[in-house]
């Protein structure tokens, strides 16, 4: 998954893992930027009686570098506060919710923003989880509500959404298999597969999304366009179980426990024993995890599990050659010169922060391979909804954008190809036109679990 | 000589003088919880609650005055009871103490 129950210790604690972040130029807005921030994976929508809700313990934070130094400077802070109108009844709601300030939903969750400790708001309504028709019976007007004006030009949603990442989570993670080419794959002496269509494991399942929609002047520095995007979620140091109560008692300062910037980095690029650490640090310390994104671990392996297919990415392998390209792309932006007409580099610091060149437009066409596919308004230039993120990492790490550096370097014909078979329509929900663009997440009645 | 050294202390700052008073208040039973870990038994554990409650009391009594209200528990995490290095955290605040003997009388209290 994209960061998805991607390192040991934050698989443990769900409402602090952050799951996917978007950034990019608002296509409807282009004189802002939306930043999203996706946590809670694979909400089951049907998870009821309690309801999936952000964690009133749990800072979160989307973080803007605007100088190139992998250090935030704005950060926009988030705290949830849960009330239970009525704690004398199991109800979630005692019956339809047909407004925010509807007194038959029991369990309400409003939040606070500020940036860089400068309140914007608080007591802001976060919606309730799509329950069904009998209980949120209109959801989509319910959640519309719930996007909040800030002044300034800022607008702010936080709750439930449909997830929009797609991936073939069963398949890759069953040893790399990729079902479109598991004809070709190793199998590791056992019978070989038939090759087949993709399927969307992150389907039908919701997520809780933070999404910001900030001016771009806001958060740019006059002549540098370029921001470095990521979000962290924070616990305090010490989590005491108060038994005669009957709940956690949190004390002392927060720390960082999760991370993310560009998709997969630490789901797929980072070793397993070192991702709790990572999570724990700023772009800023990055260099001592480059040479995961230099060697990484994937490209040797594609060889291996699909034998024959890749020749020209295992020699590159065999050679130690470290991959420049991928550094560019996920470390420091790419410089002016590389590619006709774009840039996203951001300086020599390395740090993983998705880069997104605000003075590119957005696309009238989105092509879902972002820069890969012609389109320099899609990922690795921020990250839209429906870039093919998966396809694109995997076309990169498979040599595909190694003659950037390398011009005399053939990439292998897979590579171009490579894909888990799926595509924006593997989604059922379908993306909003407006902020906070993500859909409407999906209804615990009507999904089937 | 004990010493202190505060991180990311906004408004509350803990000092040694208020560990020992807020022993005596509701941290009482995250110290003891803290520094033992998973060495006893819930029951042993349990019991252990109560002890530096009557321990710290005289202390609170020995630094003078009533246990300042620090809005929220005090909670004690004795890292190292022979260095004496402490650990005291309250509200969003977090102090690192160096205190032999303070890591000593938490470790007789829990017994």
């Amino acid at each position: 998954m994209s960061s998805h129950r991607e390192a040991p210790e934050i698989s443990k604690d769900p409402v602090a893992d952050s799951t996917d972040v978007y950034a990019f130029v608002s296509p409807d807005k282009p004189d802002t930027v939306t930043l999203i921030a996706n946590y809670i994976p694979l909400e089951s929508p049907a998870g009821g009686p309690n309801f999936y809700e952000f964690g009133d313990d749990v800072l979160y934070e989307i973080h803007i570098d605007n100088n190139g130094d992998g250090r935030a400077d704005i950060s926009y802070q988030f705290r949830f506060q849960t009330t239970v109108r009525d704690p004398d009844t199991f109800l979630y709601n005692t019956g339809p919710i047909e407004s925010l300030g509807s007194p038959n939903w029991n369990r309400v969750q409003t939040y606070s923003v500020s940036v860089n400790g400068r309140s914007l708001g608080s007591g802001l309504a976060s919606p309730p989880c799509n329950i069904g028709p009998l209980s949120t019976p209109d959801y989509a007007s319910l959640a519309a509500a719930a996007v909040h004006s800030l002044g300034g030009g800022i607008s702010v949603f936080a709750g439930q959404r449909a997830e929009a990442f797609y991936v073939d989570l069963g398949a890759i993670f069953d040893l790399g298999d990729l079902r479109p080419f598991e004809d070709l794959h190793a199998t590791f002496g056992l019978p070989k597969l038939p090759k087949a269509a993709g399927v969307n494991a992150t389907n039908h399942v919701n997520v809780h999304s933070i999404a910001l929609q900030v001016p771009i002047s806001a958060v740019t520095r006059s002549g540098h366009p370029t921001i470095g995007v990521w979000t962290t979620a924070n616990r305090q140091r010490v989590t005491l179980w108060d038994a005669d109560r009957g709940e956690n008692v949190n004390s002392g300062p927060f720390r960082q426990v999760s991370r993310l910037g560009n998709p997969l980095i630490n789901e797929v690029v980072i070793a397993l024993g070192d991702k709790d650490r990572w999570n724990s640090l700023p772009p800023a310390d990055d260099k001592q995890f480059a040479h995961y994104v230099t060697q990484p671990g994937l490209a040797a392996l594609l060889p291996v599990l699909y034998p024959g297919v890749f020749p020209n990415l295992e020699a590159l392998v065999k050679s130690g050659k470290p991959r420049a390209d991928l550094e560019a792309i996920l470390m420091t932006g790419i410089p002016a010169g590389i590619i006709k007409g774009f840039t996203n580099f951001t300086g020599s610091v390395v740090a993983d922060m998705l880069r997104l060149n605000t003075s590119i437009k957005p696309a009238k066409s989105p092509n879902i391979f972002g820069l890969l596919g012609g389109d320099p308004a899609g990922f690795p230039n921020g990250r839209r909804i429906a870039d093919d993120v998966v396809a694109i990492e995997l076309r990169a790490i498979a040599g595909v954008t190694y003659p950037l550096i390398d011009p005399k370097f053939k990439p292998d014909g897979a590579a171009g190809l490579l894909t888990d078979g799926l595509t924006p329509a593997s989604v059922s929900a379908s993306p909003l036109g407006q902020f906070p663009y993500l859909g409407v997440p999906y209804s615990g009645y009507s999904t089937p679990s | 000589m004990p010493r202190h050294d505060t991180q990311s202390s906004p408004a509350e700052g803990v000092s040694r003088r208020s560990v020992i008073r807020g022993a005596a208040t509701a941290g009482a039973a995250g110290l003891a919880v803290t520094a033992l870990g998973g060495a006893l038994s819930p029951a042993a554990a349990a019991a252990s609650t109560r002890a530096p409650a009557r321990a710290a009391a005289p202390a609170a009594a020995q630094a003078g005055g009533e246990p300042k209200d620090t809005g929220g528990p005090i909670v004690v995490h004795v890292r190292n009871a022979k260095s004496g290095d402490i650990e005291v955290f309250s509200g969003t605040s977090q102090t690192r103490l160096r205190d032999k003997d303070l890591a000593a009388r938490i470790a007789r209290a829990i017994g």
